[in-house]
């Protein structure tokens, strides 16, 4: 195996463009190294990207946030904007293993990497991200809930990096969270993760738009938008929350492995739901900070 | 494949293959044996070094990514056989039982006082979270970072 340091954007594209399919990306490494350790991959050359500036941050503009793929998980779950406008994902970042994985951890490799478990994905979803993917024949744009294909498997061919991930702002009326099931409260794999956003009329009474997404319940995160159906025009009451959790068994498919059951994380859907719901309203309405 | 580094705050050239990771670097090449292997997968904090200011666990972090970087060990805090605050406070609360898990805690947990004025101890519990002690010591290893963190 070999490997080269990539100093900017343009460096990451003609390696690619040279390499492709035999390049591995190396950000932090969390996941990268621990799967050639393992031997689960063997690329024939390690392309470090860690160190191109261009690719983190966090940017703010004409109603979109910008967020660069290298941009860490202790800069998410620190990050004034993103606190403000996609506190969901604050939250997620916060939970990502520990402070060392969420020091040098990216959200460009969470979402590369396609864990079913990925926790920036279902913030993400819920925010409508959109994907800045690069390569020599120069740029594209994928919504999140396309680029997710299966286990670790995405729509990212092999000459193209992903170079940032556009957010929409949450509204005004409007609150979401990030919710994660593990077996203790740090250091976790999610056994099910649950974001949701939702906005709520000018009243605080009736929501007028929701957002869902799940990790851990099927082979990528997901979008779930029957259950999101179910809660528009709602006041959030436990039968409209019931009827979208029995809507989220339907459109997933979750399995038995070594953190649980099937069954439990099942039985784990309708109570995150109806707690996801109750956040949701009471920070849209100010009654509770997103952070305390 | 050569890499430099600065350890410690002293300049180090070794030359390993590429995958080698930093902490086979320091321990085999460099002979710094403070930094404990322990899981090699990231779960447990025991090989935790600080890289350029930032904490990371050095089982899977890529010796070649750390080319020209400034590294700290377990064997960098003290000034010789002067102690840090930190290190005097974990021998006076029993922080140590086994030890294997002691360079790490104090590698984490001097970066987080560094970082912060004052830490709670929810902050302290946090910021440790990625450390595991399997003596399940952490009362004793929590009151010794408050100590120092509270005291400041």
């Amino acid at each position: 195996m070999d490997f080269r340091r990539a100093g900017t954007t343009d460096e990451i594209v003609s390696i690619l463009a040279e390499v492709g399919p035999d390049a591995t990306l190396l950000a932090g490494g969390t996941d990268v190294m621990v799967q050639y350790l393992r031997g689960e991959i063997a690329p024939k050359l390690l392309v470090h990207i860690e160190q191109v500036d261009e690719l983190a941050g966090v940017d703010e503009a004409d109603g979109r946030v910008d967020i660069g793929a290298l941009t860490t998980h202790l800069t998410l779950s620190e990050d004034p904007v993103i606190r403000r406008t996609v506190p969901g994902l604050a939250e997620a970042a916060s939970q990502v293993g520990g402070h060392q994985t969420q020091a040098v951890g990216t959200v460009g490799g969470n979402l590369c990497n396609a864990s079913p478990a990925a926790d920036t994905a279902p913030p993400l979803l819920v925010a409508d991200a959109e994907l800045r993917l690069r390569s020599a024949a120069g740029t594209r744009t994928v919504p999140l809930d396309r680029f997710f294909l299966g286990r670790r498997h995405t729509a990212r061919r092999p000459d193209e990096v992903l170079t940032s991930i556009a957010v929409r702002p949450l509204p005004s009326h409007a609150g979401e969270t990030y919710l994660k099931v593990g077996r203790r409260g740090a250091m976790e794999v999610a056994i099910v993760g649950l974001a949701a956003r939702l906005v709520l009329d000018d009243d605080g009474d009736v929501v007028t738009d929701a957002r869902l997404a799940v990790c851990s319940m099927a082979p990528r995160p997901l979008r779930l938008p029957d259950a999101e159906r179910l809660l528009v025009g709602s006041r959030g009451e436990p039968e409209a929350v019931a009827a979208a959790a029995d809507a989220v068994q339907e459109t997933t498919e979750p399995i038995d492995d070594a953190r649980a059951r099937a069954a439990y994380r099942r039985r784990l859907v309708p109570r995150l739901l109806a707690e996801a719901v109750r956040l949701c309203m009471r920070r849209a309405r100010g009654e509770e900070e997103s952070w305390s | 494949m050569e890499l430099s580094l600065t350890v410690n705050g002293q300049p180090a050239v070794v030359d390993v293959p590429p995958g080698t990771t930093l902490l086979e670097v320091l321990r085999d090449e460099l002979g710094l044996t403070g930094t404990k292997e322990v899981c090699d997968e990231g779960e447990c904090g025991a090989c935790t070094v600080i890289v350029d200011g930032r904490p990371l666990d050095a089982c899977i972090y890529a010796a070649h990514a750390a080319d020209r970087a400034e590294v700290l060990t377990v064997e960098g805090l003290a000034a010789g056989d002067e102690l840090t605050d930190l290190q005097r406070a974990f021998v006076e609360a029993g922080s140590v039982q086994c030890g294997f898990c002691t360079p790490g805690f104090l590698v984490m947990a001097t970066h987080l006082l560094e970082t912060a004025a004052e830490l709670s101890e929810e902050q302290v519990r946090r910021g440790l979270a990625g450390n595991l002690c399997r003596c399940t010591g952490y009362a004793q290893i929590v009151d010794a970072v408050l100590a120092v963190g509270r005291g400041a």
